[in-house]
């Protein structure tokens, strides 16, 4: 079976290698060819912030390339044309790629809003003309021959902005950023949402405290995950990074300087001064290829369950140029998951499924928990939190302004943390006995025990309160002096000894380690208990002339009960 | 009776034990009164470098099993009624070679398997494996270190060229600045072990990887290092996170990279997509902790001018279907920091049995011959057939790992007789109801063990062997150091040394070759047929260990580490420090993607269960359950549930609750902590019948070590009501010159 993926992204490129691990390596079945508009093997576009903010080399977000004899890769080469009755694709170079089954993983372009000055005047965005054939010989079953690499594609997403104006969408725009941030001095970043905030606060700790970064935004900080209540929690602890930031306020236009950009001029007749712009104002799926070739595009390419397209269930699309039944998330996690399926799809059709040593499953599920709530699963997948130095940001699931209705039979329970003077904002939704939404700003280690809670559908405790602190630790505050340290409390872990032991023990006598140790073992395992005993016998010998009998001990009893050893209390 | 000195009967720390007679003011029963049992002997710590003279509880009241009431001393038979009777020896005998003959003869030589353990000796071992491969001729035999060690071992051949727990001595880690505990509990498996990580602990550097807040986890607290609490079955993308850290922060040491390992151009952009908030999604781990642990680690490493680091795992990791591929992502992240094979830092597991080390060795293991060979290398068959006197084609080829031989007992074309040594199948194995089923599907069960052990208890044959105390040979701890177990007591009338038994039904069978009964003479045959191989012992013998102990007198820094391939060769105490034994002397990095559990949550079975074992039990209980004093500490099953999970459930402290897998259903009694999550309960495995959480775990079986995935599984609970959960009670079996009436378990 031919397969061609156009688009060699995170998606792409996960899907082919997903598809050669779940065909049989040695069929011959599978011919697939990859084309790929950046002249780059893939990388880790997720991390293009990081490159940004320098936490990242360059050079080290590459993504595992596929090295497999049934996979050509065409580096540098777009797809230009589907002939969908032919079943072929046309690329750049002319070369034609017969296909059984076609996969667009063409991804997003970085959205360029209209604003008087971004744009070159020169420049407008056209994708390359398509050549006539010239015998550069890229047809698939050539696929000894060469492209020539870099021919056509384009070197960056922000080749249609003026100097000085960046998108940040390719390896490439993080490079030309990091290049121009060398001497900026007056960043301005126009656009708050994730993307906005990671580069905003990547930048700052880049310029370092002789450059000012702003961020600009129409309105609230991340208003597509967060309320306007985090949304302001999550400002300050953005502005305490350093960052300059200035919501609810759009840009009007870009002030040029011999055609470089110096400035930008905001709704409220603010002028910024800015040597580097970055826009961040959102993605639209990259759809052209599938437009010209016929097929159903709404904001990307329609496709149902099973990744099809409407009209030809030859071919696919995945990854963030998809719109499948439940929508795009434009995270990841979700176009991950569409290849792994893809991937099992296409293995089936190729017949030439692995056969998989595991047996077979009890029960058909996709990691998924059950959720018979009516008001519709939980995209797991939807997890969104913010990287960088500093920065803890988390939403997920019912989570910012914009929230689906609950449904009559699973009433919602949505609890608060709000504590702003520390910069932090909790808040986690609870429906049907689990957790079907939450936002952190500045939540740590609850944050991260939210998202397990929230991804596996774990049941969420009575009280949703309780989801807002940690769970697991040790039982209050540790017991500081032997008086507060209840006679149960395993001291000597080694040896099983409770402090109600070593009560005993100076009772029938025994008065330095060497005497509790011979009569209860204490201290001769891993001998690391030496100073609370030596503390509980000096609180004894301090006791002695006010008592001179200590009170009966009620450690046995209790280890009568099976309660002694396994207690939470330490020394 | 002079005073013996040995060791420990339990856990692969073996630490140093005295045995001396009991003496006028003696500790005949323990501290805290109870039961008086006479005890044939005391026992004591003595000056080791393991232990340094410490014991735990199972340790100091280890000579209670020697007194254990209901110690098997004769030969049982099951008679045409069912019952076990008494029998003697030459009967006994008899009835099992007869019956061997009989299954050989109708279904073939594979037709009788062989189930060994990791607490036998190293000659008993040695020689059950040539039992089986010579006398019963069968090509199945495994072990129950298929269910301890198998995936640290798959892992270690395959990343480093050899498998040796630690291939370090266990004081080098009181060096170190920083060590990774990713999946062990220490505190409570093997407690004197915790003194070797004061140093790191004094650094700020103990990083414990556990869902549970685990003894060991907690000594991570007051700034002693950090606790990573995983969602079950999830740490081996921890360790690809942690990877991803020490790569993308540029803290790996390249230059070692470069001398001394293949492999890093593959494994870093596979390592790529683990960045840590990615990782903190799939695990529940805080993306500031990986980064925090990860510069934690890289800092506390020599070429960073650190003191060391080590990474050491355990069976919390292993346990698993991906557990190979666990380990090996722990081994990548150890040569990143460049710690392997350097004096002062290094990777390892930590062991688990007593033997486990050195009962994966020598010939236990259904796809290895004697010094870690494999059966499958002509060579090898070669040089082992010519010590065993026989000819190579006659031995067989590797037979089935031990998940799947339970599987197959019974089945059509599978074995219909098994011999069982050290291991108690019934409580320890997954899936247990399965593997009852199995067990009762055979024609021969034949069970050797001191104790009436649930599986003892379930054959048809039952043969009375002798405890630690009362034998002879070599044991090879977590390190892979070679040491003395020395009998201090004449064994009981009526119990006999696995060695002798195995040489009387070799006559019996007709075997070729010699079968010597004295453990100096097996042992010098071992060290023969280990010559050569990975794990090498030819200049082993126990008049020298004996020598190098008295010389050294348990000082740190002694001790006879293999491989030791002649008789003047000092041992190898730190192996790796030079080359890899892999091509181009080079370890491998290998990048391994992340499934996570078989098992997933559902509304049915809504929680995660862990599994793993209390400091006062050890394995299945048949020896610990019978100490009064560790019988009273922690006498029931019990599952560990937090609080808002158990508020969810109606459930109070001390109720009984009933779990709910996809295999079946076990019963314990509720304890309240806040050291699970709240969405996992925990549970130990010591207790057998309808409190054996192995009635739950899932049996699915790790690819390449056939390790089946003990630690996670998911399940439901409910309270169970009008039932009360008892102290399994420990069958006591008198055995007179009368007949015990014990029915066999089971679907007959």
């Amino acid at each position: 079976m031919k397969v061609v993926v156009v688009g060699n992204g995170m998606v792409g490129s996960r899907l082919v290698t997903e598809l050669c691990a779940s065909a049989e390596p040695g069929a011959a079945a599978l011919d697939i060819t990859v084309l790929g508009a950046e002249d780059h093997a893939p990388y880790n576009r997720v991390l293009l912030s990081e490159v940004v903010a320098g936490a990242y080399d360059v050079a080290a977000i590459d993504l595992p390339g596929v090295v497999d004899p049934r996979v050509g890769v065409w580096a540098g080469v777009c797809a230009v044309a589907v002939d969908r009755a032919a079943q072929v694709v046309v690329d750049s170079t002319g070369g034609r790629h017969r296909y059984d089954a076609l996969v667009l993983a063409t991804g997003a372009a970085a959205r360029v809003p209209e604003l008087p000055g971004l744009r070159r005047d020169d420049a407008a965005l056209t994708p390359p003309p398509a050549l006539t054939p010239t015998g550069l010989g890229c047809d698939a079953a050539g696929a000894a021959a060469s492209p020539l690499p870099g021919l056509l594609a384009p070197r960056s997403d922000s080749a249609g902005l003026v100097p000085g104006a960046h998108v940040l969408r390719t390896i490439d725009d993080a490079r030309e950023i990091v290049a121009a941030s060398v001497n900026a001095r007056h960043v301005v970043v126009l656009g708050a949402g994730v993307l906005g905030v990671e580069v905003a606060v990547g930048l700052a700790g880049r310029v370092g405290p002789d450059a000012v970064v702003h961020l600009v935004h129409p309105r609230g900080l991340m208003n597509a995950q967060l309320d306007a209540a985090a949304s302001e929690v999550a400002a300050d602890a953005v502005a305490r990074l350093g960052v300059h930031v200035r919501t609810n306020v759009g840009a009007a236009a870009v002030v040029l300087h011999d055609g470089r950009v110096t400035g930008v001029v905001l709704d409220d007749g603010t002028q910024l001064p800015a040597d580097l712009l970055v826009v961040t104002v959102g993605t639209l799926p990259e759809t052209t290829l599938a437009r010209g070739a016929g097929l159903d595009v709404d904001r990307g390419v329609v496709v149902g369950p099973d990744l099809a397209t409407l009209r030809d269930h030859r071919v696919y699309a995945v990854g963030d140029c998809a719109q499948p039944p439940d929508g795009g998330s434009g995270l990841v996690g979700q176009g991950w998951d569409q290849a792994r399926r893809l991937a099992r799809t296409l293995a089936e059709r190729a017949g030439a499924l692995a056969v998989t040593p595991a047996g077979p499953r009890p029960e058909a599920s996709d990691g998924v928990p059950g959720d018979d709530c009516s008001c519709g699963p939980v995209d797991d997948s939807s997890v969104v939190k913010v990287k960088g130095r500093g920065v803890d940001i988390v939403a997920m699931g019912v989570s910012g302004s914009a929230r689906p209705p609950a449904c009559g039979a699973h009433p919602r329970r949505t609890v608060r943390l709000s504590d702003p003077d520390a910069v932090r904002h909790l808040e986690v939704v609870v429906q049907g006995g689990r957790v079907v939404g939450a936002t952190c700003v500045g939540g740590g280690a609850v944050a991260a025990d939210l998202v397990a809670a929230f991804t596996r559908g774990t049941p969420a405790p009575r009280d949703p309160a309780q989801l807002l602190v940690r769970a697991v630790g040790p039982v209050g505050g540790s017991a500081e002096t032997p008086v507060r340290i209840p006679d149960r409390a395993t001291i000597c872990r080694c040896n099983g000894v409770t402090k109600g032991d070593l009560v005993q023990a100076w009772a029938d006598g025994s008065r330095t380690v060497e005497d509790v140790a011979r009569t209860t073992r204490a201290t001769t395992g891993c001998g690391g208990c030496k100073a609370p005993v030596c503390g509980i016998l000096d609180w004894l010998r301090a006791a002695e002339p006010a008592r001179s009998a200590p009170a009966a001990p009620t450690a046995p009893a209790a280890a009568e009960r099976g309660e002694v050893v396994r207690s939470d209390s330490r020394s | 009776m002079p005073a013996t000195e040995t060791h420990c009967p339990y856990c692969a720390l073996q630490c140093g034990m005295r045995l001396s007679p009991p003496s006028a003011e003696d500790r005949t029963a323990p501290p805290d009164g109870g039961e008086r049992r006479r005890l044939p002997v005391t026992v004591e710590g003595r000056q080791f470098p393991t232990n340094r003279g410490g014991l735990c509880q199972k340790g100091w009241t280890s000579a209670s099993v020697l007194a254990a009431p209901d110690r098997l001393t004769t030969p049982l038979v099951r008679d045409a009624t069912g019952t076990l009777v008494a029998a003697t020896w030459d009967d006994a005998l008899d009835v099992v070679a007869d019956r061997f003959r009989a299954v050989r003869a109708r279904y073939g030589p594979d037709a009788v398997a062989v189930f060994g353990g990791g607490g036998l000796t190293n000659e008993k071992a040695y020689q059950l494996g040539k039992f089986a491969r010579t006398a019963l001729r069968t090509r199945n035999i495994d072990y129950n270190g298929r269910f301890c060690m198998a995936s640290a071992a798959a892992a270690a051949n395959r990343s480093l060229g050899l498998d040796r727990g630690l291939p370090f001595p266990v004081t080098d880690l009181d060096g170190g600045q920083a060590i990774l505990l990713v999946g062990s509990n220490p505190a409570e498996t093997m407690p004197p072990l915790v003194a070797h990580l004061a140093g790191a602990r004094e650094h700020g550097g103990l990083v414990v990887v556990d869902p549970r807040r685990s003894a060991t986890a907690e000594l991570t607290d007051d700034g002693a290092g950090m606790h990573l609490q995983p969602v079950p079955g999830t740490d081996l993308a921890v360790l690809l996170g942690l990877a991803h850290v020490v790569v993308h922060e540029q803290l790996a040491d390249t230059d070692y990279l470069d001398a001394r390992t293949t492999g890093l151009d593959d494994l870093r952009p596979d390592l790529a997509q683990w960045w840590p908030e990615r990782t903190e999604q799939v695990t529940g781990v805080p993306a500031d902790d990986l980064r925090r642990a990860a510069r934690l680690l890289a800092h506390a490493s020599p070429h960073r001018g650190g003191v060391g680091a080590y990474v050491l795992t355990g069976r919390g990791l292993e346990q698993s279907r991906q557990g190979t591929d666990g380990v090996t992502a722990a081994i990548n992240l150890a040569l990143l920091l460049g710690l392997v094979g350097r004096s002062g830092s290094g990777f390892g597991t930590l062991t688990g049995q007593g033997n486990g080390q050195g009962g994966r060795e020598h010939g236990q293991k259904a796809d290895q011959l004697p010094g870690y060979r494999s059966i499958t290398d002509p060579a090898a068959r070669e040089h082992v057939a010519r010590v065993w006197g026989v000819d190579p084609a006659e031995i067989p080829g590797p037979g089935l790992p031990a998940a799947e031989l339970l599987r197959a007992l019974g089945t059509p074309g599978g074995p219909r007789a098994l011999l069982v040594h050290g291991s108690n199948l019934l409580v320890s194995a997954p899936d247990a109801a399965r593997v009852r089923e199995r067990l009762a599907a055979l024609d021969l069960l034949v069970v050797c063990d001191f104790v009436p052990s649930e599986t003892a208890l379930s054959a048809d044959v039952v043969l009375p062997v002798l405890q630690w105390a009362e034998e002879d040979g070599t044991m090879t701890n977590l390190e892979g150091r070679v040491l003395r177990r020395r009998a201090a007591l004449p064994a009981p009338e009526g119990a006999r040394s696995e060695l002798w038994i195995w040489s009387e039904l070799a006559r019996r069978l007709d075997a070729p070759g010699r079968w010597s009964t004295d453990p100096s003479a097996v042992f010098d045959e071992l060290a023969r047929a280990s010559a050569g191989g990975r794990a090498d012992y030819s200049g082993l013998s126990h008049a020298r260990l004996d020598a190098h102990e008295t010389a050294t007198n348990g000082a740190d820094g002694g001790g006879l580490y293999w491989p030791v391939p002649s008789p003047d060769h000092p041992g190898t105490p730190r192996a790796f420090l030079d080359t890899f034994p892999l091509p181009g002397g080079r370890a491998r990095l290998l990048p391994v993607h992340h499934r996570g559990p078989d098992d997933v949550l559902d509304t049915a079975h809504p929680v995660h269960l862990v599994t793993g074992r209390v400091l006062q039990h050890y394995q299945s209980g048949a020896q610990t359950r019978r100490v009064p004093e560790l019988a009273r500490a922690v006498s029931d099953a019990y599952v560990e549930i937090h609080p808002l999970l158990a508020e969810l459930y109606d459930v109070a402290e001390g109720d009984t609750v009933r779990l709910t897998s996809r295999r079946g259903t076990a019963v314990a009694v509720v304890r309240l902590t806040r050291s699970v999550r709240p969405d996992t309960l925990f549970m130990p495995f010591h207790w057998p019948g309808e409190n054996s959480v192995n009635r739950l775990t899932n049996p699915i079986t790790d690819p390449v070590s056939g390790m089946p995935e003990f630690k996670v599984a998911t399940v439901r609970l409910a309270v169970v009501t009008g039932e009360t959960v008892g102290a399994a009670p420990v069958a006591v079996v008198t055995v007179a010159a009368a007949p015990v009436a014990v029915t066999r378990g089971g679907a007959r």
